[in-house]
């Protein structure tokens, strides 16, 4: 077994150059798409209603209260040259009871500012309804407005430690989205190996030598989870002792997260390398498959964003969103071990299974 | 010291291997030759234990190998038809695998791995990747990779295919030297006779999934025993001298070649004559008569009308 998986260490070592792209490429996507990701410090607003004036009046003031990003009135031409030119990610137009978002991207930014906007519209609404069945609007209005500062009935959103809850970083999130993606695509690669090494008959040697099967599998195994946990370590440590992100004081614990969800991973791997038939076959699949797996577990957007149930069972499948789940406790809401329990077990019991599922389906293909 | 008894393998309906029986005793050097898809990999991957018969047995030393594996692979060695090597890794660094997942002790390793590579001749390349290496010597490390755990049966998956000349003769010279001189028991896999003719002491032929004949070459020659192939040069070529020959009773078949006939004919003795005769008539001249020795490729033309390359 420790010959096999030296045999993939040192074919590493010849070609690391995959590695280190795959490593540098999740660095590099994470400070890109992070830039300025926060909240952009002001937004242009603008209409093109005949009513431009008054319809702008009546939102710049909604928008702005209770928001650290500015919204500002523009002329809609500037506004749209912006945004165009790419000196802004995105503007908003007004419309009398509604917007639209005028962007050229989908960076996580525009979500924020889309999420904060559609708050304070649909906050608007209820009021006005309300306000249409009353007689004495204003003093409805006024009514809802203190009600709504100081509730009769309050629900307390604390942090686990009692603080302030924290400011929600979108930064450090995407910082993770794409380690554990790359993460992914390492793993996958590796795995494969095992398809790689059949074709080419390296695969049958083995089996003649003294080598138990499960000695070799375990070989396969050990190694990509092996380099799936070294490069996730590299890129995360890089970024908190090089870049300085803030990524909490866990570092045990983030270890022990990325320790489950490779092996999960690994197993998944394993799972889908059952299911093809050759490696060309696997590379022409998983890549078109794996990027889509954060996607729709809403790994690149504010937590809840994603909130269709099919899409949130499939996303529940794979490791990732668990992944995710457990970091964002232990770096956003300083988690224990025991809040993260759950999502250690969630990626124990998907790794099993798929393991198990895996090995038996690439060992069917034999005969 | 290995046999297969009805050996049989089918993948789904069609029939891949069928009722190969065969032998191999110790110290033999022992042919398989056929074309290509005539079932040669399939039978030795069910003879190493790599793929189970559909039915039939192998057996070493009188025991079945089909259930319990591993008294057969601790004294096979195995050289695959394609080239399994880890191409990144050098020549030595493959060596070095095989022996250790061979389990050859650690303090007789590096010296196995030397000699080893001085026997197919690499010694001073170990250092270089497999990928640069040519076609031949990529061989040479596939076979030498078999070798580290000193087996005492040696299996070998048509190894000179696609090489030149010389690599070709080196590996053959080789394989000789390990039944000659360490005694190893060689069963070889090829569709090129000559060489199942320069190296085997008996040879099996395939075709078809089938043994269609077996025996020591002499044994296997012996099936034309009682027919002659010749050679006859012509000052010029006669359609209707060919057909005129085809029509003589012990003629089994005429050929024209680019400057003359080859005639296969039961042994007669009036066959020359006649053909004096008929050409005579003709007023064609023969300028050149040959009696040849029929080869191992004349036998499976015999046995299924096909050369071994069709
Ligand atoms: N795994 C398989 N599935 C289906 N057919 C196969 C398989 N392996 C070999 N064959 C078929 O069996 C026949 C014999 O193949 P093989 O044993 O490789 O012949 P040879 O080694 O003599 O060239 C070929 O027709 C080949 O297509
Ligand atoms: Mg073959």
């Amino acid at each position: 077994m420790i010959p096999v998986f030296l045999a993939q260490l040192t074919k590493e070592c010849r070609n690391p150059l995959l590695l280190i792209i795959f490593i540098a490429a999740s660095i590099g996507a994470t400070i890109i798409f992070t830039d300025g990701t926060q909240s952009p410090t002001t937004v242009s607003i603008f209409s093109e209603e005949e009513n431009a004036r008054s319809i702008e009046e009546k939102w710049e003031p909604l928008l702005n209260e209770d928001s650290d990003m500015r919204f500002v009135i523009t002329d809609s031409e500037e506004a749209r040259e912006d945004v165009q030119q790419g000196r802004a990610d995105l503007a908003i137009k007004l419309l009398e009871d509604d917007y639209r978002l005028v962007t050229t991207s989908n960076l996580p930014t525009v979500a924020y500012v889309d999420q904060h906007v559609r708050k304070v519209f649909e906050k608007e609404a209820t009021i006005q309804s309300a306000i249409e069945q009353s007689e004495d609007a204003e003093g409805l209005r006024a009514d809802i407005e203190t009600k709504l500062e100081d509730p009769p009935m309050e629900m307390e959103v604390d942090s686990i430690t009692g603080d302030e809850l924290p400011n929600y970083d979108m930064g450090t999130q995407l910082m993770f989205a794409f380690t554990l993606l790359v993460a992914m695509f390492i793993i996958g690669f590796r795995i494969n190996n095992i398809l790689k090494d059949k074709v080419y008959g390296l695969w049958d040697r083995m089996i003649l030598s003294p080598v138990s099967k499960t000695g070799m599998y375990t070989a396969y195994i050990a190694y990509a989870f092996f380099i799936g946990v070294v490069q996730t370590l590299s890129v995360i440590l890089t970024f908190k002792y090089v870049l300085n992100y803030d990524i909490g004081d866990r570092l045990d614990l983030l270890i022990i997260i990325i320790a489950f969800f490779t092996f999960s991973m690994v197993s998944v791997a394993t799972l889908l390398t059952g299911l093809v038939k050759k490696p060309e076959q696997f590379y022409a699949i998983y890549p078109s498959v794996i990027p889509i797996i954060p996607l729709i577990s809403g790994a690149y957007m504010m937590p809840g964003t994603i909130s269709n149930p099919v899409l949130t069972f499939i996303a529940d499948l794979f490791p990732v969103s668990h992944a995710m789940d457990a970091i964002l406790n232990v770096v956003m809401y300083d988690g224990t071990l025991h809040d993260i329990t759950h999502s250690l077990l969630f990626m124990t019991l998907i790794g099993v299974v798929a393991m198990g599922i895996g090995v038996n389906l690439v060992e069917r293909r034999k005969n | 010291m290995i046999e297969t008894i009805k050996l049989r393998k089918d993948f789904k309906e069609k029939t891949v291997v069928e009722d190969v029986d065969l032998y191999l005793d110790k110290g033999e050097s022992v042919g398989l030759l056929g074309p290509n898809g005539a079932g040669k990999s399939t039978t030795i991957s069910m003879i190493s234990s790599l793929l189970k018969p559909t039915s039939g047995d192998v057996k070493l030393n009188g025991e079945s190998v089909v259930k319990h594996p591993s008294e057969l692979r601790k004294v096979l060695g195995v050289v695959p038809q394609e080239i399994a090597l880890y191409q990144e890794l050098t020549a030595y660094e493959n060596l070095k695998f095989f022996g250790r997942i061979y389990r050859v002790p650690k303090d007789k390793l590096e010296t196995r791995i030397q000699t080893t590579l001085k026997l197919v001749g690499l010694k001073d390349r170990q250092k270089d990747r497999i990928k640069t290496f040519s076609g031949g010597m990529k061989r040479r490390i596939n076979i030498a990779s078999a070798l580290l755990h000193h087996p005492k049966v040696l299996i070998l998956d048509e190894p000179t295919v696609g090489i030149d000349p010389q690599s070709r003769n080196y590996i053959l010279e080789m394989i000789r030297q390990l039944n000659e001189q360490s005694g190893t028991t060689i069963l070889y896999t090829s569709h090129y006779m000559e060489e199942v003719e320069q190296l085997c002491d008996r040879v099996y032929i395939m075709d078809h999934g089938k043994v269609i004949a077996s025996g020591s070459q002499s044994e296997l020659l012996s099936i034309l025993s009682n027919e002659d192939t010749m050679r006859v040069q012509l000052n010029q070529m006669s359609h209707s001298l060919v057909k005129a020959i085809q029509e003589i009773d012990v003629i089994r078949q005429v050929e024209e070649t680019g400057d003359g006939i080859k005639i296969i004919a039961k042994k007669s003795t009036n066959l020359i004559s006649n053909l004096v005769k008929l050409a005579d008539q003709q007023n064609i001249k023969i300028l050149n008569f040959q009696m040849e020795n029929p080869s191992l490729e004349d036998v499976f033309l015999h046995l299924t009308g096909r050369t071994l390359r069709d």
